[in-house]
């Protein structure tokens, strides 16, 4: 499975890593690569930062509420555990980092694995099964 | 399974989810059925409704033998046994 993982904001990081997680128990492959808005939540610094929602930015209250009240992992969480349970790479776009001030594999958070390029994204999507943009 | 045969099982393995709302029981359950043997039997108490279909068809997708559920009060029990 691939996921072009393009939004920052909390509410669409948080639903790839539940997406992520049910690809991860179920042993699949994954890539995910990190495209333009993406890329500032995995530098350094920015991953406890990210607050805002795409969708509904009115209700953002009640949306961190419901998550402590269920108990939802942090999508940070969920990222870790569908890497510990299953071969999950996280690619960050290189233009999409230096738009943020991330330009080495030192300027970005542990979950990411390597810093590529669109040729990459496109080649690893063409030969995936399943396909998803967030 | 009836009811009655599902509770007598001795399991090897229990996996209380109940904290958790989806994926969590299904995470659970991932992780702790690597713990156990081919042929031992897993409970995972979930009290998330989505549950209930999602971690028998993972079972059986996963090779494991989806045994039955028992509802209880303010959660449920899915009993697994490994493949």
């Amino acid at each position: 499975m691939t996921m072009a993982l393009f939004s920052g904001s909390i509410d669409k990081l948080t639903g790839a890593g539940v997406v992520l997680s049910g690809a991860a128990a179920d042993d699949m492959d994954i890539d995910v690569y990190v495209l333009l808005m993406a890329a500032r939540s995995f530098v350094k610094g920015n991953e406890k930062k990210v607050d805002g929602l795409s969708e509904y930015p009115e209700l953002k209250e009640e949306f961190f509420k419901s998550l402590e009240t269920l108990k939802v992992s942090t999508w940070i969480e969920f990222f870790e555990m569908a890497k510990e349970l299953t071969n999950v790479k996280i690619h960050i776009c290189s233009l999409a980092g230096k738009m943020w001030g991330g330009e080495k594999m030192e300027d970005f958070i542990d979950l990411a694995d390597d810093i590529c390029g669109i040729g990459e994204y496109i080649t690893s999507a063409q030969e995936a099964d399943v396909h998803l943009f967030i | 399974m009836s009811t009655e045969e599902l509770l007598a099982i001795v399991v090897d393995k229990s996996v209380d989810a109940r904290g958790t709302a989806c994926p969590g029981p299904l995470l659970e359950a991932k992780k702790a059925i690597g713990t156990i043997s081919s042929g031992q039997i897993m409970e995972v108490l979930s009290a998330d409704e989505g549950t209930k279909k999602d971690i028998p068809k993972w079972a059986n997708k996963k090779g494991h033998e989806y045994l039955g559920t028992v509802e209880e009060s303010g959660f449920f029990k899915i009993y697994l046994k490994k493949g």
